[in-house]
């Protein structure tokens, strides 16, 4: 996705297209501390950019241009589940790299299209036509070659790799560039003298090797336009969960119970959703003085309901025996996971009137 | 304390009070066997703290073969103490507490000293007042018993379903057992004057009529707060009873149906166990039940990805109603189809494929029903 965050925020909010945005804390407020998570294109151009101290972002660009958005993972979340989603209805054989990238095997996919840039395009306009936001794709032979074509032609670009072209494609590339060379391997490079894919595929394989170890091994074969890494497709789920952070500390029990049982409501939705249920309910909780404890119960059937994780969870809670009773995060987790391909149906024992024992 | 008494009779004692010590437990003396003697006779005495069972040995009956020469108390290591008894090698044995808890055991040529435990740091029995005594016939008792305690809960996530609940009321006995995937519930005629609510852990009541031999007719139950004393014979039978209120499970049994089967139960039986032996294969433990009412044909199908499939046309009595294919966990219908006996005439009724269906003998409808809840299949 392009500028995700930042995109995300102008949609939400039209004005700040034209200003310089940044999706931060805002530092003026939180003792100059934050981290830009993401800027848009008006604001890269004054050198703001992701990971920067997000005090450093606000010196960069002058007052009047500048808007902070804070950061709202909940709709990051929704956005990027969405996108997902169009993935899957072009192949369930995809490898999603945090919130808002994805390698796509389309091989074989469920459009039955050979020509890979219709494939790009139909992404690219269901994406748009869904979300309003934009994205660029990257075509090629392998995971490596793919992502280094997305990110070539930023925003709403397109960009394949030939086969033939491929070496010729990384030779103007800088170091900085490329897929896996992180900070430490960029100093020792420069300092070999080495800036561009170019100087590397001059380099020895035996020399990079001696190095850089195996990773050098790695970067040599993708400088050669090799990557044998497969689409790791969506590795099955090993948990559901939900947690949140409370800025009041809970203190009663009602208190606790009652967000016991929203937590387990959350956690029994996303379980249909998914359609798995799991064997083992595990309660997380952190107290004021920010000590966090983790505990969980197994069981020999599946829990799914939220009647049944709330009392799980709340039976847990009891058997912690919390003494000074002031609580930052809950969480409930459901893991032990298996699909949902058959559920027993439960009897409502309840009692009359409540829902809750 | 000194005595001598009958070994066998002694042994035959020792082996029901030995059904509530266990090896595991918090408090170590309840590791330890209790005897208690007093002019009248030894009373032995075993717990863990969910149940405690004593056992009185009277000087009266001769049987016994009880000499008293000083009374007195003393708790034993119940491991010991009861193989030591056991490989003694004459009829009688003669027990004396010596100084510092030690015990002296003499038979014929043999003799043990063993090292007890003061028995004042015993817990106290708990106080269960008898004046409100309920007797039951044993036969009917454990039959209620034997018929629900199939369907409580071996999860402790909710602790009150692992006991069976009973309900006294002028009416009569109710006792319903659920864990929520399946439930028993049997009534019988009885007068009681005062009504009760208790739930009984499903392990007391297993070990209780364990411990009834059938020699024993009639058994008297006692209820106070928490615990509930049965007794019988020489035995005194004490449990904890579980906290807290029992669900609703009346309004649970459905009183209409669309479907009727009436089967032979060890005819069921035979075929689900036989269904069954593939499904215990597979990852979900599931077979289903075909019924087509136009054709009279009832099938059950089993499956195993691995191992294979099975398909079975029921012989049944008599079939009535729509068309239905049910999905179900086989164990559950031969845990209910057991409770019955052999050879019952029972009846299934269903409603919908995911709605709970019943069992009920056709002898005594009202009075006893097993309810299986099905499996949703995706």
């Amino acid at each position: 996705m392009d500028a995700f965050f930042a995109s995300v925020e102008e949609r939400e909010h039209p004005e700040y297209k034209k200003k310089c945005l940044i999706v931060a804390q805002d530092p003026r407020k939180h003792n100059h501390h934050g981290v830009v998570t993401t800027a848009n294109y008006n604001a890269r151009k004054y050198g703001a950019h992701s990971a920067m101290p997000a005090q450093q972002a606000v010196e960069l660009i002058p007052k009047e241009k500048l808007v902070i958005s804070p950061p709202n993972f909940e709709l990051y979340r929704k956005v990027s589940d969405q996108i997902h989603d169009i993935f899957g209805e072009v192949t369930d054989n995809y490898q999603t790299v945090a919130l808002d990238e994805a390698y796509l095997d389309v091989t074989h996919n469920k459009l039955n299209e050979t020509n890979t840039i219709k494939i790009a395009n139909y992404i690219q306009q269901r994406i748009v036509k869904e979300t309003s936001l934009t994205c660029s794709v990257g075509i090629s032979y392998n995971k490596f070659l793919a992502k280094m074509a997305s990110d070539y032609r930023k925003p709403f670009g397109r960009t394949i790799i030939l086969g033939k072209y491929a070496k010729e494609f990384l030779k103007p590339i800088p170091i900085e560039k490329f897929n896996g060379i992180g900070k430490a391997m960029q100093h020792k490079l420069h300092e070999m003298d080495i800036y561009t894919g170019a100087d590397l595929q001059k380099m020895d394989q035996d020399a990079i090797l001696e190095k850089f170890g195996k990773m050098g091994y790695v970067i040599y074969k993708r400088v050669h336009g090799i990557d044998d890494s497969p689409v790791e497709g969506h590795r099955a789920r090993t948990s559901i969960g939900r947690e949140r952070t409370y800025n009041r500390n809970l203190v009663t029990t009602e208190q606790i119970n009652q967000e016991l049982i929203y937590l387990a409501e959350m956690v029994s939705q996303d379980l249909r959703k998914k359609r798995q249920h799991g064997k083992t309910v595990v309660l997380k909780l952190r107290n004021s003085e920010f000590e966090t404890i983790t505990k969980r119960m197994s069981f020999q059937d599946y829990v799914q309901t939220k009647e049944e994780i709330y009392r799980v969870a709340k039976d847990i809670y009891d058997k912690l025996k919390v003494t000074d009773q002031k609580i930052r995060l809950l969480g409930i987790t459901v893991t032990n996971l298996d699909p949902l391909s058959y559920e027993e149906v439960s009897l409502n024992l309840s009692y009359k009137g409540d829902n809750y024992e | 304390m000194k005595f001598s008494i009958d070994r066998s009779k002694f042994i035959n004692q020792t082996s029901n009070v030995q059904r509530a010590i266990s090896t595991k437990t918090t408090i170590p003396i309840l590791t330890g066997m209790k005897l208690d003697l007093s002019e009248s006779g030894l009373t032995i005495t075993g717990s863990n703290s969910d149940i405690s069972i004593t056992a009185f040995i009277s000087k009266e009956d001769s049987d016994n073969d009880l000499k008293i020469e000083s009374t007195g108390s003393i708790v034993l290591p119940a491991r010991f103490f009861n193989e030591i008894i056991k490989k003694l090698p004459g009829d009688n044995f003669e027990l004396e507490v010596l100084n510092n808890n030690q015990t002296l055991i003499k038979s014929g040529v043999s003799e043990f000293t063993i090292n007890g435990l003061d028995a004042v740091n015993y817990p106290h029995l708990p106080d269960v007042e008898t004046d409100n005594q309920l007797v039951l016939p044993t036969d009917v008792f454990k039959e209620v018993v034997n018929q629900t305690v199939i369907a409580v809960s071996t999860q402790e996530s909710r602790p009150v379903l692992t006991g069976v609940n009973f309900l006294i009321t002028s009416e009569g006995l109710t006792a319903v057992a659920t864990d929520s995937h399946r439930l028993s519930q049997r009534k019988i005629n009885i007068t009681s004057d005062e009504d009760y609510n208790l739930i009984i852990p499903g392990k007391s009541l297993t070990e209780l009529v364990r411990t009834i031999s059938d020699s024993v007719k009639e058994i008297s139950m006692s209820i106070s707060e928490n615990q509930v004393l049965f007794s019988f014979d020489n035995i005194m039978f004490y449990s904890r009873l579980l906290d807290g209120r029992y669900p609703e499970t009346d309004r649970l049994i459905p009183d209409e149906s669309n479907t009727r089967l009436t089967f032979d139960s060890s005819k069921l039986l035979a075929s689900v166990e036989r269904a069954s032996l593939l499904s215990h294969e597979s990852r979900n433990n599931v077979i289903k039940l075909e019924i087509k009412a136009v054709d009279k044909k009832a099938t059950l199908y089993g499956n195993s990805p691995e191992v294979g499939t099975v398909e079975e046309v029921l012989d049944f009595d008599n079939l009535e109603g729509d068309d239905l294919e049910i999905s179900f966990n086989p164990d559950y219908l031969k845990d209910a189809l057991r409770s019955f006996g052999s050879n019952a005439s029972i009846e299934m009724s269903f409603t919908s494929p995911l709605h709970p269906f019943t069992l009920r003998p056709v002898e005594n409808r009202d009075n006893f029903v097993q309810l299986i809840t099905p499996v949703r299949t995706f």
